[in-house]
């Protein structure tokens, strides 16, 4: 029973960084195009999650991922203000 | 720090005994040490990877007796490889189904084949590890040939056109040749890395540096995930030493660190003289042992304890009181002293990654390894390093 709590914990806490990577991923992109950077309370929620060089293998991971969607052409980013037409549509 | 504090530390360490059920107070002190590095380096979720390898290790699966690891001294887990790959899956999979912006495993057809290997020679290391000599050495070698041939001949994208000596371009330039050679290269990686896991930290240390390079070069999610498991595992592996990667780490990592290698060459990131600097260690102890057991007139795969890091040890052990210490320096000398000077001077952009200079460096570290193992075998009774008969 205490071993099962335990890995449950482990998992829990192993989710913490994961989600705030997964989190942290699609703000970036979705902000990516009025030039916004993650304000400074999400990075502090981030070193807690991820910790100190977590915090820079986070960063590098967002940017390569950015770098790869842009050269693959898969996503277009918005420019500031400007509303998709799929989101006029709906 | 005040009394309250060391009050509060050894109430600390108290509750933490109780709940991992340890009796130690020195066990107490090495967990939380681990824990403040992992904790500090990789926040809530370092703390969760730890806590994890932990649990692993403390199951009665893959236990290792007293001294039957290299150089160690204390009973010990071999599930380090199997926590590594845990630990990189729930991080690859969550990223991946959280964030569609984060790019997966399977960039084109060759990471799958490259994945695939990877698999297999987990699969065969940790049978191994549940079972010791589950398979014979010589099936286990087949087995090796035959599922990295496959990967050469799906994916001859691995195979380098050019490592900047003539000779061997040549070779590699004839087709079947060419893979006939990539591949006893690569059967011969994956032994090296296995026959170098002796001592705390030193795979360990060696496969950090290489993911450290790895990620910084290309920023995948993959190798960031690589470098976490990695780093959380070396922190146990040197603090404690009753964790070792086993023949699932070393075979798994080893897969991957030639499949990066290679690519890394390949698309011209890194050169041949990079890659052989990188991985200098595993790949000269592992042709001077079996050049050594081969003038001895034994099997170049048997066991013995003329490695330059039993040597190495064998020196710190008489100038350091701690058994475990002393198997942790050890590691550290060697693969800091290899892989952790590349990774610096990688950092610090001394030359560039595809410059054809790394190979100086390469010689020297080879010099350096000849010239140490020189002396240590000369200050050392013969008699207690007699390869056995």
């Amino acid at each position: 029973m205490r071993i099962i709590l335990l890995f449950i914990i482990a998992m829990g806490l192993i989710w913490v960084g994961v989600l705030e990577s997964g989190a942290s991923s699609v703000n970036d992109f979705k902000h990516h195009a009025s030039g916004k950077t993650l304000d400074k309370q999400s990075s502090i929620r981030r070193f807690l999650s991820v910790g100190f060089v977590g915090d820079l293998v986070v960063k590098k991971i967002i940017s390569d991922g950015r770098r790869t969607i842009i050269l693959k052409g898969n996503e277009n980013f918005l420019a500031p203000g400007e509303v998709s037409t799929d989101h006029v549509d709906n | 720090m005040q009394a309250g504090d060391v009050l509060n530390l050894k109430e600390g360490a108290g509750f933490m005994c109780k709940l991992l059920r340890v009796g130690s107070a020195s066990t107490v002190w090495k967990m939380l040490l681990m824990f403040l590095f992992s904790g500090v380096t990789f926040g809530a979720t370092g703390l969760g990877a730890m806590l994890l390898m932990i649990l692993l290790s403390s199951t009665h699966l893959g236990k290792d007796a007293s001294a039957k690891h290299g150089i160690s001294v204390s009973e010990s887990s071999r599930l380090g490889g199997l926590a590594i790959a845990i630990v990189v899956i729930i991080y690859i999979a969550g990223l991946s189904a959280i964030s569609p912006y984060t790019p997966g495993l399977m960039r084109n057809d060759d990471f799958l084949y490259l994945w695939g290997a990877v698999f297999f020679c987990c699969s065969l290391g940790f049978a191994e590890d549940i079972k010791p000599d589950f398979l014979t050495p010589t099936l286990r070698l087949m087995a090796k040939f035959a599922v990295f041939g496959a990967l050469f001949w799906l994916a001859p994208t691995f195979i380098p056109k050019s490592l900047g000596i003539s000779v061997i371009d040549f070779l590699l330039s004839v087709p079947f040749l060419g893979w006939a050679l990539v591949t006893v290269f690569a059967v011969g990686f994956i032994n090296a890395l296995n026959m170098a896991d002796g001592a705390n930290g030193l795979v360990p240390g060696i496969a950090l540096a290489s993911f450290a390079v790895f990620f910084a070069e290309y920023g995948r999610p993959m190798d960031g995930a690589l470098l976490f498991a990695c780093s959380i595992f070396f922190f146990f592996n040197v603090i404690s030493g009753w964790y070792f990667l086993g023949d699932t780490g070393s075979y798994g990592l080893g897969a991957v660190l030639l499949g990066y290698g290679l690519l890394g060459v390949v698309d011209g990131h890194f050169s041949a003289g990079f890659m052989a600097a990188l991985f200098c260690y595993p790949c000269t102890d592992f042709l001077v042992s079996i050049t050594r057991r081969w003038r001895a007139g034994r099997s170049p795969f048997s066991a013995d304890n003329g490695h330059l890091h039993n040597r190495l040890h064998q020196f710190i052990k008489v100038r350091v009181k701690s058994g475990v210490m002393a198997n942790s320096l050890t590691g550290l000398v060697v693969s800091g002293s290899t892989s952790g000077v590349v990774l610096c001077a990688y950092l610090a952009d001394v030359l560039p990654s595809d410059s054809e200079l790394w190979y100086l460096l390469f010689a020297v570290q080879v010099l350096l390894y000849l010239t140490t193992l020189r002396y240590l075998t000369s200050i050392q009774p013969k008699t207690q390093y007699a390869d056995p008969a």
